[in-house]
Order: structure tokens, then C-alpha cells, then sequence
């Protein structure tokens, strides 16, 4: 039995090339479930291998600024599989609802970042 | 004179832990067929070409036209153009750069709004339109403190924002990559684009500076200096 790989390795290039990434995923995510504007909690799930969702986010509700691309999840894109694209909105939150100590001075400041649809749910 | 001085200057200091890692990556990924040592040496002239002077155009422009701004906020890769950066093409890969993707978003800043960008998760950074990050964004220190604690860090760049100017720290911890679109400053009125673009600079781009006539440079940070200090010639 052979023990070498063959795994395309340079899969990502190939489709990316000329469209760029994220642009190469585009109308792929299908149907948004959520819309500017929309209150969303950020779900607090197990973390398996990789995440790029930050655990300072997790259970927080924030507010949707932008529906920004279509890509797969970085959880998938971390080992090459590219096959279930979704939607990835830009949340905006209160510090004060991040940090319960964050100064009351200065309740009107904001963290904004980046999530895919998985991450999300109805508050 | 001291019978030191004939010796000449080392090529480096040191080389890092990291610095070996990434000559140990790239000599397997060659060996792979990942990349061949010429697509790395067209990359990294490519990489050295890079600096923010194009995205301080893109701000000066933005000040400048009405239309444009709109553009710059609603699409920041369309906008990049005008100021000669293709996202997907001006890479030599074709296909953008392998970390900084084609997504740049322009943060527009209001009297009562202020952008501030970190990566929490790494160092994220528009690299093509802003060229290699400085040392300190890609700290721990910062990425940590920035999203938590933004007034105080940004008091220690010397800025210093009133409560009613909402702060707003972005976290570029995905695919989108972020440069700041600050208020033109008062005193510049009647001001060219290449005169704007000169107050545009670095730290304004990243938002823990403001623009000001007459500050054409990055803030000084202090160095301290280190406390076991690499030694040369002394032990021979």
C-alpha cells in the first residue's frame, strides 16, 4: 500500500485564481438567514480542531452591520474543504455587553468582527 | 581607537526560533511542489514593494470626492484601483495574497465616530495596500488590550478621545481586512491631493492616530532596550 498523499494541495489556488478569495464563493451560500439589522447571539459551541470565532463573543447578543461574502467556514477551510460555502455577517457590540466591568463613561463604545452563519442564532 | 573597530558588522543580530521555522516550511513546501524557490523569490521582491502611501491616497481622494468616498466605503477592492492596487492581481499569485484575501473595507470615521483596527486572532493586515504591519500591531499586548481596554492604548499612542465620540474597535478575525477613512482635518482646506496624502500616514490608517498639518510620521514609540543584550566580537 502506497503511503503517499494525493491530496490536491493546491486545490484553493486553483479555484481562487484570477477571482479571488473570497470572491470565488460567491452565490454559493445560499439564502441568508439573517439581515442587516438583526439581533443575533453568538452560540457558545465546543471547539473542534480550529475556530476563528473568538471565545470573548461567545453567548453575547450584538447587532448585524453587514452581510459581507459567502466562504466556507474557517473551522472547514482549515483542512482544504471547501464544499458548503455560507453566509458571514460583520456583528457590532456593546462593550459593556462584552465586558460587564467596561467603563460607564464610555457605554456608547462598539467591538465590530466577523461570524458565519453557524455561529449565529436568534436571541 | 579600540582593536575592536576593524571587525566588520554582522549581517543580522540574531536569527529567531522564527526565522528557522519558516526557512524549515519553505524548504519542505518546495520540496512539495507547493511553490518553487523562484515563485518565493518573485514574492518576496513583491512583498518588499509594498507601503501605505496608496491607501493614503485613497483617503486623500476620498476627502477630495464626494463620489469616490461613497465607492471607497461601499466596495474598498473597486476603490483600490483609482489608487493602483488590484486585490486579486497585483499579487503574483493571481489570486490576491495567501492571508489577506480581496476583501478590504474602509472605515468611515464621523466626529462621533472613531475606527480602530486590530486581529485579535493573529496580525491580519491589508498588506497590498498598506505594505507589512509594524511590529507592535502583531504584539499580544496589543491584539489583547486594543478590544478590551481601546482608550487606554489608544491615551498610550497619545490619543485621547472624549466619551462622546463612540469608539469602535473592528477585529479583522476572518476574511475581511480593514483601513480607516478618519475625518479631514480643519487647516487643510484648499490642500492638494498629494498634500493630503503626506498627513495620511501609517498609524492614521490603522486609527490609533488622527491626522494633523504638519505631522507627516508615524508616533515614536519608546525602545527599551533589551536586558541580556546579543554580544559581537567579544568572544573570540
Amino acid at each position: 500500500m502506497s503511503t503517499k498523499s494525493h491530496h490536491d494541495r493546491n486545490h484553493h489556488a486553483s479555484i481562487a485564481t484570477g477571482i479571488g478569495d473570497p470572491q470565488c464563493f460567491k452565490g454559493k451560500g445560499g439564502k441568508p438567514k439573517f439581515k442587516e439589522g438583526d439581533a443575533v447571539r453568538i452560540k457558545n459551541l465546543p471547539d473542534i480542531f480550529y475556530t476563528r470565532c473568538q471565545v470573548y463573543t461567545r453567548g453575547a447578543v450584538g447587532r448585524v452591520t453587514k452581510l459581507v461574502y459567502e466562504s466556507p467556514a474557517a473551522e472547514d477551510e482549515a483542512w482544504d474543504n471547501t464544499e458548503k460555502p455560507e453566509w458571514f455577517y460583520s456583528v457590532a457590540f456593546k462593550q459593556k455587553d462584552l465586558w460587564p466591568e467596561y467603563s460607564d463613561t464610555f457605554s456608547n463604545d462598539t467591538v465590530e468582527t466577523e461570524f458565519c452563519e453557524r455561529w449565529l442564532e436568534k436571541p | 581607537m579600540s582593536e575592536h573597530d576593524h571587525k566588520p558588522a554582522p549581517m543580522v543580530d540574531e536569527v529567531s526560533d522564527f526565522e528557522i521555522l519558516e526557512m524549515a516550511v519553505r524548504e519542505l513546501a518546495i520540496e512539495k511542489g507547493l511553490f518553487s524557490a523562484e515563485d518565493h523569490r518573485i514574492w518576496t521582491e513583491y512583498v518588499h514593494t509594498l507601503g501605505p502611501t496608496p491607501a493614503a491616497r485613497l483617503v486623500a481622494k476620498a476627502w477630495l470626492d464626494p463620489e469616490y468616498k461613497k465607492l471607497a466605503v461601499a466596495d474598498g477592492v473597486a476603490a483600490s484601483k483609482a489608487v493602483g492596487v488590484d486585490w486579486v492581481n497585483s499579487p503574483p499569485t493571481k489570486f490576491g495574497t495567501p492571508s489577506d484575501y480581496c476583501n478590504l473595507r474602509v472605515l468611515e470615521d464621523t466626529p462621533t465616530l472613531k475606527h480602530v483596527v486590530v486581529c485579535t486572532l493573529c496580525s491580519c493586515y491589508p498588506r497590498p495596500i498598506l505594505g507589512q504591519s509594524p511590529e507592535w500591531y502583531r504584539t499580544p499586548n496589543y491584539r489583547r488590550r486594543l478590544v478590551r481596554w481601546p482608550r487606554q492604548v489608544l491615551s498610550e499612542f497619545g490619543l485621547q478621545l472624549p466619551p462622546e465620540v463612540q469608539i469602535r474597535v473592528a477585529d479583522s478575525n476572518q476574511k475581511t481586512r480593514y483601513i480607516v477613512l478618519p475625518v479631514r482635518p480643519a487647516g487643510t482646506e484648499g490642500w492638494t491631493e498629494d498634500q493630503l496624502t503626506e498627513i495620511v500616514t501609517r498609524d492614521c490608517l490603522i486609527g490609533v492616530a488622527v491626522p494633523k498639518p504638519g505631522v507627516k510620521s508615524n508616533i515614536k514609540l519608546p525602545v527599551h532596550k533589551a536586558v541580556h543584550p546579543v554580544q559581537h566580537g567579544h568572544g573570540h
